[in-house]
C-alpha cells in the first residue's frame, strides 16, 4: 500500500474514528452537568439580584436562562463534537466566573449589560471558531514568527495617532468607528504562542549558557536577543501606554516561561533583579506610578480623593462581610470603575467572603486544570503554551484581586471572564479554546481516546483519495504525498 | 520541565492563599472598624435607599413621610415633612450626610422595616413579590395641640410643654426657635451643609429640641419641688407659719435674702405658697439641710437625664452640691429656684403631672407605638412610673397649695379656665442676674387641670424676656395665658372631647 492510499485510509476512518472512549465520554458528562449547574446558579443569582435591586422577579429570566444555557451548550456540543477528549472543567468555570460577572454588570448597570450580552455571544463564537480553526496545538508552533508580528502590531496599534485613544489614563485603546478595543488583550496570546514556540525549538541552546562573561554563564547572545527584544518591546511599549498591569502581566509571563524551558532557576532571580531595577526606575520617574504606590502604602488619608476608588472597595467588602450584603442590595456602585477592574470588590461586598472566595477558588482551579495539560502532554511546545496561558490567567487574576484588596500596588487590567468588555472576554475565551485544544492533543497522545483526523485532514485525504482513485482508474502513477503528516 | 511546573502551581496557588487571607483580614477581621470610619457612607446609604415608613401623629397627621424619586435622582426616595417646623423637635431630621436625629434615628430600624420581628413578620410576604417591610411610628403628640402650642407661644423664645399626669404621654412639646427639616434633607450636600451651618450657628440654637434638650433657671416654679421635699421630711405643714419680713440673712453670710421686689411677706403655708415669697422657701430649704435637699431633689429625678424615648435628653440640675454644707447661702437662693438650679420645661410638666399624679412621676414618652408595614403593631409604649417623690396625701396638700395660687395667688390673673374647671398652678419668674442685663428674666408657669381630676399638665417657659418699665416680667402674666390658652384648648376647646387617640396609621397595606 502506498503511502498515500494509507493515509487517506487512515483519515478516512478505515480505523476506529469515533470509537468509543470510557474517558472522553466521562469527562463529556461531567462538562455537560457542570455547565447546566452553572446556567441554573447564574439564572438564579440573575433573579436573586433582580429581587434585590428592584424587588421584582424580571420579567425575560426564562429567556435570560434559556440563551445562556443554550449558548453554554453550544459551546459544550462543539468540545463534544471537535474536542471531545479535553478536559472537563474548564469550559464550566469560565462560564461561572463570567456569568457572575454578567449578573454583577447587569446589577451595576443596566446598558452595559446589553453590550456585555452582546460580547458575551461573539466570545462563545470565538470560542468555538479557535477550536474549528486550530485543529492540531502543534499548528500553532509553526507561525511563532507571525505571532511574533501579530503581537507586535497589536500592542503598537494604540501609539498610532488618530487610531489610538486614551481612556482613564492608559493608552491602551484602539477606536475603529464605534468599536473600541484593547489590542493588548490579544498581545498577551500571540506573544505566549511565540515564546513557546521559540523556546521550545532553542530552550537546549539557552539553557547551555556558553557565553562566559566574567563568572557570568550566559546564553548566547544570538539565541537569547529576540526573546529580550520581545520583552524588551512589550514592556516599553506598555510603559509607554502607562498600563502598568499589562507591563507587569508580560513580564512575568516571559520570565515563568523562560524559566519553566531552560528549568534554570537563576532565570526567576534574573527575572526578580530585572523587575525590582524597572519597578524602582519608573517608581522615581512617573507621577503616577508614585501615586499608585503612595496610595497602596496609605490610602486612608487620602480616601476622599485619590485614594477614593481603594478605600470604597475595601469599605464595599467591610460591609459584605462574610455573607455579603445579597446581590443587588449593596452599594457597589459607590467605587468608580465597579464594573471593570472594581468587579470583584462588587462580588465581594454583595455575596460576601463566601463569594469571593469562590471566586478565587475558580481561578484556582483554572490554574490547576491548565497546569495539568501543561503536566501530561509530552510535547515542549504545548508544555510551555499551556504554561503560558494559565500563567496569564492567574497571574492577572492576581494582580487586579490583589490589587482591588490592597496586597499588590492598584495597577488597571481586566478579570478575565468576570470584568466587563469585549477585549478581554473574547481574548480570554480564545484562551480558554486553545488550553481545551491542548488537553485534547494531550489526551489522544495519552491514547485515552483514539487519534482521529481533524476535519481537516479528512478534507484533505478525501481529496487525496479522489486523485488516487482517478489515477488508478486511469492508469497513471500515484501523485506525490509530500507535506501529508499523520 | 514537569518540576518547575509543579512549583509554578504551588506558587500560583500560594498567591490565591495570600488573597484569600487578605480577603478574610479586610471582609472580617477589620470588617467593624471599616463600617465605623467616618467617610465610610455604605449603612446610611443603604438605609437612604430603603423605603422608609411614615412618622404619624396620634390624630393621625403625618409628620414624615418618603416618596420615591424619579428615576436617575442620586438617591430612591425622599423624605418629606409635612408639618415644617411644627414637630421638628420630635421627628428630628434624615439626612444622608449630616445624620439623624430624635424619631428619625431612634426608630430608624422600624421606619425601614429591619427590625427582627418585621424581617420575619415580611418573609410570608416575600411570594407576593413585595418586600417593603416599611413600618411606621406614631407618636403620641397631638397635631392639634401641637399647632395650638405654636399658636400660643407666637414667635417667643421658650417651650410648650403638654402632658397627661397618668401616663405620662407627651401631647405637645414644641419650643422656639426651631427649624423646618424640609429645607435641607434633600438639598445637595453643599447646599444642606451651608443650611445646617447656618441652623447650628443661629441664636437660640434652633436644632435643638428646647423642650427636652436644654435646661434653664426655674425661679419659683422650684418652691414645689422644696415645698414637696419637706412636706415629706415632716418639717412643714399646712399650720406651719413664716413671720413677716422683708430681708433675711441666712447663716454664713451678711448678705440678706430678699422677695420678689423686695416685698414683705409672710403667713401660712397656703399663703407663702400662693403670694410665692422667697424667704420661706430660703429657711426651709436650710431647715432641711443640704442633704435632705439633695436627696429631695434626686428624689424628684433631678441630676438625671430625663427618660424621654428620645435621644440626647438633658438633665436637671441643682446646681453643683459638693461644698454645699460650707455654702448654705447657696442652698438657701436654690430652695427658691435661683442660683445654680436648672430645669428642663419637660421635667417641670412632669412635676406638675407628679403632683396631680399622686406622687408618682411618668416616664414621659413622645411614641405611642410602632407598626409593621400591614398596619399590625409592633410594639405599644405602656405607661411607667419613674419617680415617686411624693405620698399621695401630700400630693393632695400640694394640688390644694398649687389652686391657692391659681385663685389667690401669682397666677390669679391669667390662669381662670373656661366653664370654671379647677385648676392647680405655680409660676415662676427667673432672674438670670447677667450683670449686663439685669432685667433679663425666664418667665415659667406649669399647671394641670382639672386639678380635682387632672387630664392634662402643661409647663411653659418663656426664655430670655426682657421687662420693661411698664411691663415686669412675671410668670403669671406672661407664661399663665399660654397656660391657659392651651388647657382651655384641650379640655374645652377645638381639642376637647378628642378620644384618646385609636392606634390609626396611614401605612397603605393594600387590604
Amino acid at each position: 500500500m502506498t503511502e498515500a492510499r494509507r493515509f487517506s485510509e487512515y483519515a478516512n476512518g478505515a480505523t476506529a474514528r469515533g470509537a468509543d472512549s470510557p474517558i472522553a465520554r466521562r469527562r463529556r458528562s461531567t462538562e455537560l452537568t457542570l455547565v447546566v449547574m452553572v446556567a441554573l446558579i447564574i439564572g438564579a443569582a440573575y433573579t436573586i439580584a433582580a429581587l434585590g435591586t428592584n424587588a421584582e422577579i424580571p420579567a425575560g429570566i426564562g429567556i435570560f436562562v434559556g440563551i445562556l444555557l443554550a449558548l453554554l451548550l453550544f459551546a459544550h456540543v462543539v468540545v463534544r463534537l471537535v474536542a471531545r477528549g479535553a478536559d472537563g472543567t474548564l469550559l464550566p468555570l469560565a462560564a461561572l466566573l463570567h456569568g457572575i460577572g454578567f449578573v454583577m454588570i447587569t446589577r451595576l448597570d443596566d446598558e452595559l449589560a446589553g453590550l456585555q450580552a452582546t460580547w458575551s455571544i461573539v466570545a462563545i463564537l470565538a470560542f468555538v471558531a479557535t477550536l474549528l480553526f486550530v485543529q492540531r496545538a502543534t499548528d500553532l508552533a509553526r507561525y511563532g514568527w507571525l505571532f511574533f508580528a501579530v503581537g507586535a502590531v497589536l500592542l503598537l496599534l494604540p501609539m498610532l495617532p488618530g487610531l489610538g485613544a486614551s481612556i482613564n489614563g492608559a493608552r491602551i485603546w484602539v477606536s475603529l468607528g464605534p468599536l473600541n478595543f484593547q489590542p493588548g488583550e490579544f498581545a498577551k496570546i500571540a506573544l505566549a504562542i511565540f515564546f513557546a514556540s521559540y523556546l521550545a525549538e532553542r530552550r537546549e541552546l539557552i539553557a547551555a549558557s556558553t557565553w562566559k562573561v566574567g563568572p557570568l554563564h550566559l546564553p548566547e547572545p544570538r539565541y537569547i536577543a529576540p526573546i529580550l527584544l520581545a520583552w524588551g518591546f512589550a514592556v516599553i511599549v506598555m510603559v509607554g501606554e502607562k498600563d502598568l498591569g499589562s507591563s507587569l502581566l508580560f513580564f512575568t509571563l516571559f520570565v515563568v516561561m523562560i524559566w519553566v524551558a531552560t528549568e534554570r532557576v537563576g532565570y526567576l532571580l534574573l527575572g526578580a533583579i530585572l523587575f525590582g531595577g524597572a519597578a524602582y526606575f519608573s517608581w522615581t520617574q512617573f507621577g503616577h506610578v508614585q501615586t499608585r504606590v503612595d496610595i497602596w502604602i496609605d490610602p486612608w488619608s487620602r480616601s476622599l480623593d485619590r485614594g477614593y476608588q481603594i478605600v470604597q472597595s475595601l469599605y464595599g467588602l467591610s460591609d459584605g462581610g462574610l455573607t455579603g450584603t445579597g446581590l443587588g442590595r449593596g452599594n457597589p456602585n459607590q467605587v468608580p470603575e465597579a464594573q471593570n477592574d472594581f468587579i470583584f470588590a462588587s462580588i465581594g461586598e454583595e455575596m460576601g467572603l463566601i463569594g469571593a472566595s469562590a471566586i478565587l477558588m475558580s481561578f484556582i482551579l483554572i490554574v490547576g486544570a491548565g497546569l495539568r495539560i501543561a503536566l501530561r502532554t509530552d510535547r515542549t511546545f504545548e508544555k510551555l503554551l499551556a504554561v503560558g496561558l494559565t500563567t496569564i490567567v492567574g497571574v492577572q487574576g492576581f494582580i487586579i484581586i490583589g490589587g482591588v484588596i490592597k496586597v499588590v500596588p492598584l495597577t488597571g487590567i481586566t478579570l478575565p471572564f468576570v470584568s466587563y468588555g469585549g477585549s478581554s472576554l473574547i481574548s480570554n475565551y480564545i484562551l480558554l479554546a486553545l488550553l481545551i485544544r491542548l488537553s485534547d492533543s494531550s489526551a489522544r497522545r495519552l491514547g485515552e481516546l483514539p487519534d482521529d483526523p481533524t476535519p481537516t485532514e479528512r478534507w484533505k485525504a478525501w481529496r487525496l483519495t479522489r486523485t488516487v482513485h482517478r489515477a488508478e482508474n486511469k492508469g497513471r502513477p500515484i501523485p506525490e504525498t509530500a507535506g501529508l503528516s499523520t | 520541565m514537569n518540576r518547575q511546573i509543579r512549583q509554578l502551581a504551588l506558587g500560583l496557588i500560594a498567591c490565591y492563599v495570600v488573597l484569600f487571607v487578605a480577603l478574610n483580614y479586610w471582609q472580617v477581621g477589620r470588617e467593624q472598624e471599616l463600617n465605623a470610619r467616618f467617610d465610610n457612607t455604605r449603612q446610611v446609604l443603604r438605609e437612604f435607599n430603603k423605603p422608609r415608613g411614615p412618622i404619624v401623629t396620634s390624630d393621625g397627621i403625618v409628620a414624615a413621610v418618603s416618596f420615591p424619586t424619579a428615576p436617575g435622582e442620586p438617591y430612591e426616595y425622599r423624605r418629606e415633612y409635612p408639618t415644617d417646623d411644627l414637630l421638628a423637635d420630635v421627628t428630628g431630621y434624615f439626612t444622608f450626610a449630616f445624620g439623624s436625629t430624635q424619631v428619625e434615628r431612634l426608630y430608624g430600624d422600624v421606619l425601614t422595616g429591619s427590625t427582627a420581628e418585621q424581617q420575619v413578620r415580611s418573609l410570608g410576604d416575600l411570594l407576593s413579590g413585595d418586600i417593603d417591610a416599611a413600618g411606621s411610628v406614631e407618636l403620641a403628640l397631638r397635631h392639634d395641640a401641637q399647632s395650638a402650642a405654636k399658636f400660643l407661644l407666637g414667635g417667643q423664645e421658650g417651650s410648650v410643654v403638654v402632658i397627661e399626669p397618668a401616663t405620662g404621654a407627651i401631647r405637645a412639646m414644641y419650643s422656639n426657635p426651631t427649624y423646618d427639616p424640609n429645607t435641607f434633607v434633600n438639598a445637595d450636600f453643599e447646599i444642606a451643609q451651608e443650611v445646617i451651618t447656618e441652623l447650628q450657628n443661629a441664636d437660640g440654637n434652633p436644632l435643638l429640641a428646647q423642650a427636652y434638650q436644654e435646661r434653664y433657671m426655674p425661679g419659683s416654679t422650684f418652691k414645689v419641688v422644696t415645698t414637696a421635699i419637706a412636706l415629706e421630711a415632716g418639717i412643714l405643714s399646712l399650720e406651719t407659719v413664716f413671720p413677716n419680713e422683708s430681708q433675711w440673712v441666712p447663716p454664713q453670710t451678711n448678705d440678706p435674702i430678699q422677695n420678689y421686689n423686695g416685698s414683705t411677706c409672710g403667713g401660712d403655708l397656703a399663703t407663702v405658697f400662693a403670694r410665692s415669697c422667697n424667704i420661706p422657701f430660703a429657711k426651709t430649704a436650710i431647715e432641711l439641710g443640704p442633704e435632705a435637699m439633695v436627696a429631695g431633689t434626686e428624689a424628684w429625678g433631678i441630676g438625671e437625664e430625663i427618660p424621654i424615648d428620645l435621644p440626647r435628653a438633658a438633665a436637671s440640675t441643682f446646681g453643683n452640691t459638693d461644698n454645699l454644707a460650707q455654702e448654705l447661702p447657696l442652698l438657701a437662693i436654690r430652695g427658691f429656684g435661683q442660683s445654680e438650679d436648672q430645669m428642663v420645661p419637660l421635667h417641670m410638666a412632669m412635676i406638675a403631672g407628679t403632683v396631680a399624679n399622686g406622687g408618682q412621676m411618668m416616664k414621659p414618652y413622645a411614641v405611642e407605638a410602632t407598626y409593621d408595614q400591614a398596619g399590625r403593631v409592633l410594639d405599644r409604649t405602656s405607661p411607667e412610673v419613674w419617680k415617686t417623690p411624693v405620698s399621695p396625701a401630700n400630693a393632695a396638700l400640694m394640688t390644694d397649695l398649687m389652686i391657692g395660687v391659681a385663685e389667690r395667688g401669682t397666677a390669679s390673673c391669667c390662669i381662670a379656665l373656661e366653664g370654671g374647671i379647677p385648676v392647680a398652678a405655680k409660676t415662676g419668674t427667673a432672674e438670670l442676674g447677667d450683670p449686663d442685663n439685669l432685667d433679663l428674666s425666664h418667665a415659667w408657669i406649669i399647671a394641670f387641670a382639672p386639678a380635682d381630676a387632672p387630664q392634662y399638665a402643661v409647663a411653659v417657659a418663656l426664655t430670655n424676656v426682657q421687662s420693661t418699665p411698664d411691663v415686669a416680667v412675671t410668670g403669671g402674666r406672661l407664661a399663665g395665658p399660654i397656660a391657659k390658652g392651651m388647657l382651655d384648648f384641650l379640655l374645652t376647646g377645638p381639642g376637647a372631647g378628642q378620644a384618646p387617640p385609636t392606634p390609626t396609621t396611614t401605612v397603605d397595606d393594600g387590604t
